[in-house]
């Protein structure tokens, strides 16, 4: 088994693998279970004061289907910790003494700079090894909180800098993808003082609407919103801001990566693209923390086969090869090439290339196989990711010079 | 498989209690390459067309699915459930290449259940003032005749000679492969779209077939299958405890004779064949609580007619298969006690296309049985043959008719189904029912007739 360890602001974390502020890290009995499934550390569900009541709506959460996949997408309502705080400053402190080789990340959030400051000094002081600012839940029923601060990018800088003032201990922000840049808020917490960035928070979203009430869901007693979605289905989204933040050379601030991540693939990619701790919620929702088994043993043979001797020389490996779009060379073109003999027949090659693709493929009734002019062929490969057979449809560069041929109308 | 009690006896690969739910329908929707020329819609002799209910499944439009199954078959439940879909839509389905084909019978099955359970009737009756068209039999092919006539405007009467319509699929196929409630259920939705059934009504009482036309039926179908059993007819056949499958079968599945389960409860029994109908029989007798069941079949099993899962789902039930068997004499007082057997052997290929058997000399040896069942072929009722001199009749002692126009030698008469074409499946009775459907309808409007 490879080491797996790595520097994250100055702090060792035994692998990159945490559990998010969530319901998944509500309390210590929880964490000291995932703990000893083998995550590395963990966001501890977000803190607030005693001053605000915190109330779940009922219910919580929504999946998104699709097909026979389950929970591609989850949505929630879920709102901060709900327990007192001493409670959650209690956990903290048990966790700390019984796992002294794991890392336990506050997750804050206060209404006001004096509840901001109160709440990372208890953080601080019950051991925790990070703070993490809650800039980001997209759906609090609270006003002026989450999203709104992550949105508001003077509040954001202004919070930060309080929990700067107050603690001692580093400090990362957790931005919302609820805007258009996120270098711009990551920017703002920079300023700030922040220490990290972490990323991303749920995305505001409706998952369904029941069709017999016309509510959607989760129908809380008759009422819907707009709120925070997760799951595999948002990983595409994150990856995106995390390379557009580790690209940034004025950020550069270590990030930890969230997102849709389900196996050690997501985790690799996300550390790919520069972060150096990744975080897991709606995996755990779905499978229970012992997915990390797999993460962890799966990283490890990854390294092995690839030469890695640290996580370290992983983070941002990939970013080099994440260019602009006008940095294209479109001089050179392809096609694509079919191994007929593993062909079964079913025909949707043939229908998404008449209907979505070049029309270069015209169909063998008698044989029931496609015949390829790769004369037309747009090398879009959307016939590739359709045909069942793996590795039958593949790409082929073109020699050069060979030009594509535009169907002509069969009359005109 | 473990030893089991005559109470706990439990009954593997019951098709009436594993059905899909909605959820395992769209998954198993799912699975589904939606082919561009689905070769499944080409698998069915009834026209069946899985490729579109499939794909309307697969994006959610349930109830354009149960239309599309029902529009083209009011019998989708009972094909769903008792066709032999491996030998037909399946082992064309080319996600069979990948790993295997979609189970579309189930799929099928299913979709009807659930248009009975939301209740959505997609057919709806249409006002019936062309000609009358008189049925002969209310099995599949007439009855699907009927409904395919009634809902182009014809008048359509069904007589049927037993006391309730679905002939196979009420008298023979026993209840445990095909539910009667959901077969009834089919039945009452053709009879709501207009048909009229008129049951306890043989040919004899309609003055033949002269006589329905004289009534002013413009044209008749005949479909009223083969219920007369072959029999052995060997050596003690008329003793007690010595009957024929279709007498079987039909007294189990109408409870008119209710009385076979203390009758064999613990006794041995015997069924002679190795078709659909044998495997019927013998399950049948394993659920009268019989102790043990024996198969006794000529050939081999390879040569057995019956389906490979009917076959596999005997032998796991506990039913002995007795192979190379010749019964040659029943053995008894007046009440059977053992059936005489010789050992067979297998020579050349047969006409059927089957190595035949040759019996071994002075292998006799008993089999004691306190009953004997034979499930061999059924043919026509000779009297019908007798009293309708004026039909064409084949060699086989079948209906002639023309290809594909299922018209008989008689102007306006047309045949299909079992009495037609032979001992066939329900898909290939409801095939013939559409298609002389058309074939009336052509002759009625002048297009195709004579």
């Amino acid at each position: 088994m490879k080491d797996l360890s790595i520097d994250f602001c100055g702090i060792r974390f035994k692998n990159p693998f945490m559990l998010s502020s969530s319901p998944i890290s509500n309390c210590a009995e929880m964490i000291a279970r995932a703990f000893d499934a083998g995550w590395g550390g963990v966001a501890f569900k977000t803190l607030a004061t005693q001053a605000t009541k915190i109330i779940h709506p009922s219910p919580r959460l929504h999946n998104y289907n699709y097909g026979p996949s389950r929970v591609i997408g989850l949505q929630n309502v879920e709102m901060i910790s709900d327990r007192p705080l001493e409670h959650n400053i209690r956990d903290i402190s048990w966790l700390k003494k019984n796992y002294p080789e794991h890392r336990i990340v506050a997750s804050i959030m206060g209404f006001s700079n004096e509840e901001w400051k109160e709440l990372a000094k208890a953080a601080e002081g019950a051991g925790s090894d990070m703070l993490e600012l809650n800039f980001s839940c997209p759906h609090m029923s609270v006003e002026g909180s989450g999203s709104k601060v992550g949105q508001a990018f003077d509040l954001l800088e202004k919070f930060t800098e309080t929990v700067k003032n107050a603690t001692t201990i580093p400090v990362m922000a957790k931005m919302t993808p609820n805007i258009t840049d996120m270098n711009e808020p990551a920017m703002y917490a920079k300023q700030g003082g922040a220490d990290a960035i972490s990323a991303i928070n749920t995305i505001g979203a409706i998952t369904e609407i029941g069709l017999d009430d016309l509510i959607p869901r989760p129908s809380v007693f008759g009422k819907g919103a707009v709120s925070g979605y997760s799951g595999p289905c948002v990983k595409p989204v994150a990856l995106r801001f995390m390379a557009e933040m580790a690209q940034n050379p004025e950020l550069g601030l270590p990030i930890s990566g969230i997102g849709g991540i389900e196996t050690w693939i997501d985790a690799l990619e996300f550390l790919l693209l520069g972060a150096s701790t990744i975080q897991v919620t709606t995996g755990v929702i779905h499978y229970g923390y012992r997915i990390v088994e797999d993460m962890i043993e799966g990283l490890s043979d990854y390294m092995e086969e690839k030469g890695f001797n640290s996580v370290e020389e992983i983070v941002g490996a990939a970013l080099r090869n994440v260019h602009h779009t006008d940095e294209f060379d479109l001089e050179r073109q392809g096609f694509v090439e079919y191994d007929l003999d593993r062909c079964i027949g079913c025909g949707q090659c043939y229908m998404v290339c008449q209907d979505a693709g070049g029309q270069a493929i015209t169909w063998d009734y008698e044989k029931r196989r496609p015949v390829m002019d790769e004369d037309r062929c747009l090398s879009c490969m959307a016939c590739s990711f359709i045909c069942p057979v793996d590795g039958l449809i593949r790409y082929k560069e073109a020699p050069k010079g060979w030009v594509r041929h535009d169907p002509e109308p069969k009359e005109i | 498989m473990e030893l089991q009690t005559k109470e706990k006896k439990v009954f593997l690969e019951n098709p009436m209690e594993k059905n899909f739910d909605l959820t395992l329908a769209v998954e198993e929707a799912s699975r589904c390459l939606l082919c561009f020329d689905p070769p499944c819609s080409q698998g069915c002799p009834a026209g069946t067309d899985p490729g579109t209910f499939i794909r309307k499944l697969r994006f959610r439009n349930i109830k354009g699915a149960i239309r599309t199954i029902k529009e083209n078959n009011s019998f989708g439940w009972t094909c769903g459930t008792v066709c032999p879909t491996e030998r037909l839509c399946e082992l064309a389905c080319s996600r069979t290449e990948i790993d295997k084909p979609i189970q579309i019978g189930k799929i099928q099955g299913f979709l009807v259940e659930h248009s009975w359970e939301i209740g959505f009737a997609p057919l709806k009756k249409v006002s019936a003032d062309k000609d009358k068209v008189a049925i002969v039999g209310g099995g599949p092919a007439g009855l699907t005749c009927g409904r395919e006539l009634v809902r182009k405007g014809y008048q359509v009467t069904v007589f049927e000679k037993k006391k309730g319509p679905g002939g196979n699929l009420r008298f023979a196929i026993p209840d445990f492969r095909l539910n009667q409630e959901r077969v009834d259920r089919e039945i009452s939705e053709i009879k709501s779209l207009g048909v009229e059934i008129k049951v306890n009504t043989d040919l004899e009482a309609l003055g033949g077939i002269s006589g329905i036309m004289k009534d002013g039926y413009k044209a008749v179908f005949l479909a009223p299958g083969l219920w007369r059993p072959i029999r052995l007819g060997i050596h003690g056949s008329d003793m007690e405890g010595v009957l024929s499958a279709t007498e079987f079968l039909e007294a189990v599945r109408t409870g008119q004779e209710s009385g076979f389960k203390e009758k064999m409860g613990g006794k041995t029994v015997v069924v002679v064949g190795g078709g659909s109908v044998a495997m019927d029989a013998a399950e049948t007798a394993l659920r009268q609580n019989a102790q043990d069941v024996y198969i006794i079949y000529r050939r081999s099993y390879e040569q057995m007619p019956a389906d490979e899962r009917e076959k596999i789902q005997a032998l796991q039930n506990g039913i002995h298969f007795q192979i190379l068997t010749q019964p040659i004499e029943y053995v008894g007082e007046s009440r059977l006690n053992a059936i005489k057997c010789k050992r067979t052997r297998l020579g050349g290929v047969d006409e059927s296309g089957r190595r035949s058997p040759y019996e071994i000399d002075d292998s006799e040896f008993n089999i004691e049985a306190d009953f004997a069942i034979e499930a061999l072929a059924t043919e026509i009722d000779p009297s019908l043959v007798r009293k309708e001199v004026d039909l064409k009749w084949t060699g086989n002692g079948l209906i002639q008719i023309s290809d594909e126009k299922y018209s008989t030698s008689w102007p306006g008469v047309f045949a299909g189904g079992d009495v037609a074409r032979g001992p066939a499946l329900v898909v290939e009775a409801v095939a013939d029912g559409k298609g002389a459907a058309q074939a009336i309808t052509d002759y009625l409007e002048g297009k195709g007739g004579r």
